[in-house]
């Protein structure tokens, strides 16, 4: 356990408990947003290791939080997967072509959630 | 796409057809069957008036021939009075001695040279009252016009003046004599001015007679000159007519016509550009008669498409939306659901017992059921909307047969059910959305393997045969019965036995269904109760639906 700090965006009260809850106990530290703005300042101060990105969010979707955090030097190297309940066909090649890191559906497999975590957690260490 | 219609605007201008007169014909508000029938009657009277022409010229030019045969008639009886005027002048000359002699000069009967004879004044009195007696209508055989008339009584005056001087004057003086010789000094003394009338009558006679047969001759001539150059005339005339109503007919045709089918042509394209889903365009009929009507009938069948279109697109549009808002907000309490399921169960916060263990599986287990009845649904609601469309690309019907075997299979172990996949050799590359199809495969071969009890088998086949590929999939279940083979297919109807199994979604064979019908194929079963069902599904070798 590295403890690697992970910035989770989720407006749904009870999917961040379920996400903070299942990181926490594998071992990782969150930081936690509900909005893309939030999401985008929080990142900024706090350089997470790993962005766990919902995709419809109240103020800015997840899209062009993405946007912003590339656009910023100091947060354009964080991996960021799209973590959402847009699973309709072709949803996952979009929001791989928009620029995100991996796609994760919603409803997750909670230990496949933690093995891409971990899996993009160490290649960013490697 | 801009381009495109540009040109086709272009198209249909160059047909719209520019003559003023087709334009007006088709602006006339008449309908078009008026408009035919004033052509009709139009042409027909053109072709009644080149015939009363005709008729007329050629009446004329038999009044001509026929006025000429009377006037040739009297051209002949003219020129016998002359002939016998001549005669008759020529008889009284041979009787006048100084003429006589020379008239007889060669004659076999010098001795009577120089001699008047009685013999040859009568004679000359007889042909004077003949002359006379033909100047009379009757013996003419018509009435000759008043200005012959005239020439005519003044031939018989002459002729019976002549007639009287020979009777009257000259044969007395013959007395009883049948000759005077040369020798008769005192009777030729008395004859000679005597004769000088009579001659100079003859003369004047025959002047007159051949007056009137030169004057008629004239007539005669002139008249047929004038009826050859009224008949070139006539004919020019009638020829020229009958070209001019000819190419007013054709005139009249062209125009009509091009006010119909110019439209008709218009309004054929634009019906065609309807047909291929272009509601943007409008067709410009200009006829103010049933074409007009069609045409505006036609632009507002367009307005009305369009319409209809865009409402339909707006509402697929929202339907689209709806769907993936649902999916959304469904997979959403569902991820808390599962999500926290797997936590316990996992014992990440604690250990729970193997009841609670088993109970969480459960409510993983329904969850993911609800994951993919709400995958099917949206799956189904797009095929339904006519939203799916088909991917099509050539792929390894073969390989996608092994990899759904593979899937199936050790769950199939599991179960203590066999699975074997035999495919002909011909069967390879298909044309089609090689997602769909798997989906296909699957869905069979996992129906395959649920309904079949441990110790059964599940045989794969495939083959090509009368252009097309199929798919079968035969298990040793416990087979459908006849009432339910069709019902299968439709949504959330499951069989008997499916309803008792507590598995699946009740969309996997509608869904089979509709995407093997998307790729212009079919799918049916055969089944024994009892012994197993077969599930075939045949595609068009070249399946090429898009």
């Amino acid at each position: 356990m590295t403890g690697e700090r992970i910035l989770v965006v989720e407006d749904n009260e009870k999917n961040m408990k379920l996400f903070r809850d299942v990181l926490v106990a594998t071992g990782y530290r969150t930081l936690e947003a509900t909005t893309g703005g939030e999401a985008v300042d929080m990142a900024s101060e706090h350089t997470p290791d790993l962005v766990l990105m919902d995709i419809q969010l109240p103020d800015l979707d997840g899209v062009e939080a993405l946007r912003r955090l590339r656009a910023d030097e100091r947060t354009a190297t964080i991996p960021v997967l799209a973590l959402t309940a847009q699973a309709m066909r072709g949803d996952r090649e979009r929001f791989l072509a928009e620029g995100f890191d991996g796609y994760v559906s919603k409803p997750v497999n909670v230990r496949e959630l933690i093995g891409i975590v971990r899996q993009h957690c160490e290649g960013r260490l490697g | 796409m801009a381009e495109e219609r540009d040109s086709r605007v272009a198209r249909e201008g160059r047909r719209r057809i520019g003559d003023p007169f087709v334009r007006g014909v088709a602006r006339l508000p008449a309908n078009v069957r008026t408009k035919l029938l004033i052509a009709f009657v139009g042409t027909a009277l053109l072709l009644v008036a080149v015939g009363l022409l005709g008729q007329r010229v050629l009446g004329q030019s038999n009044d001509r021939v026929a006025s000429v045969g009377p006037l040739q008639e009297r051209a002949v009886q003219y020129s016998r009075l002359q002939a016998e005027a001549e005669h008759l002048r020529g008889v009284l000359s041979a009787n006048v001695a100084k003429e006589f002699s020379i008239g007889w000069k060669d004659s076999a009967l010098p001795q009577i040279r120089g001699t008047y004879s009685l013999a040859v004044d009568l004679f000359a009195v007889d042909a004077a009252d003949r002359i006379g007696a033909r100047t009379a209508p009757d013996r003419l055989l018509f009435t000759p016009p008043l200005k012959d008339q005239k020439i005519l009584d003044g031939i018989k005056n002459t002729a019976e003046k002549l007639s009287t001087l020979l009777l009257e004057e000259v044969i007395p003086v013959y007395g009883d004599r049948t000759t005077i010789s040369n020798e008769d000094r005192d009777l030729r003394e008395e004859m000679l001015p005597l004769r000088a009338d009579a001659e100079q009558l003859a003369t004047d006679l025959h002047q007159r007679a051949a007056d009137l047969a030169d004057g008629t001759r004239a007539e005669v001539e002139e008249l047929i000159a004038r009826n050859a150059s009224s008949f070139a005339s006539s004919r020019a005339l009638f020829i020229g007519v009958a070209a001019g109503a000819i190419v007013l007919a054709l005139l009249l045709g062209f125009v009509l016509s091009w006010s119909v089918i110019g439209p008709i042509q218009n309004i054929d394209t634009r019906l065609a550009a309807i047909a291929s889903g272009d509601f943007s365009g409008r067709v410009e009929v200009q006829n103010r008669d049933e074409l007009g009507a069609l045409g505006a009938n036609v632009n507002r069948m367009n307005d009305e498409l369009r319409r209809l279109y865009n409402e339909l697109e707006e509402a697929s549009q929202h339907k689209s939306e709806f769907l993936a808002n649902m999916s959304h907000e469904l997979r959403t309490p569902l991820n808390a659901i599962i999500g926290f399921s797997q936590v316990l169960r996992d014992e990440m916060v604690g250990s729970v017992n193997e009841k609670q263990a088993e109970y969480l599986d459960d409510i993983i287990s329904s969850g993911n059921h609800l994951l993919s009845l709400i995958n099917d649904v949206l799956d189904l609601s797009k095929v339904e909307a006519g939203q799916v469309e088909l991917e099509v690309h050539p792929f390894s019907l073969r390989e996608a047969l092994e990899r759904g075997v593979v899937m199936v299979r050790e769950r199939a172990t599991e179960d203590g059910v066999r699975v074997a996949f035999v495919a002909d050799p011909e069967v390879d590359v298909v044309a089609g959305d090689e997602r769909r199809i798997k989906q296909v495969i699957f869905n069979l071969l996992s129906n395959a393997v649920k309904f079949t009890p441990a110790g059964g088998e599940v045989d794969v086949s495939a083959t090509r045969a009368n252009g097309e590929v199929r798919v079968s999939v035969a298990d040793t279940g416990p087979g459908i019965a006849p009432e339910d083979r069709e019902r299968i297919f439709e949504e959330f109807q499951q069989s008997e036995t499916g309803v008792g199994l507590r598995e699946g979604t009740g969309l996997g064979l509608a869904l089979s269904k509709r995407y093997v019908e998307l790729h212009g194929g079919r799918i049916w079963v055969e089944s024994e109760l009892g012994r197993g069902s077969t599930f075939t599904f045949a595609l068009p070798a070249r399946s090429s639906t898009s």
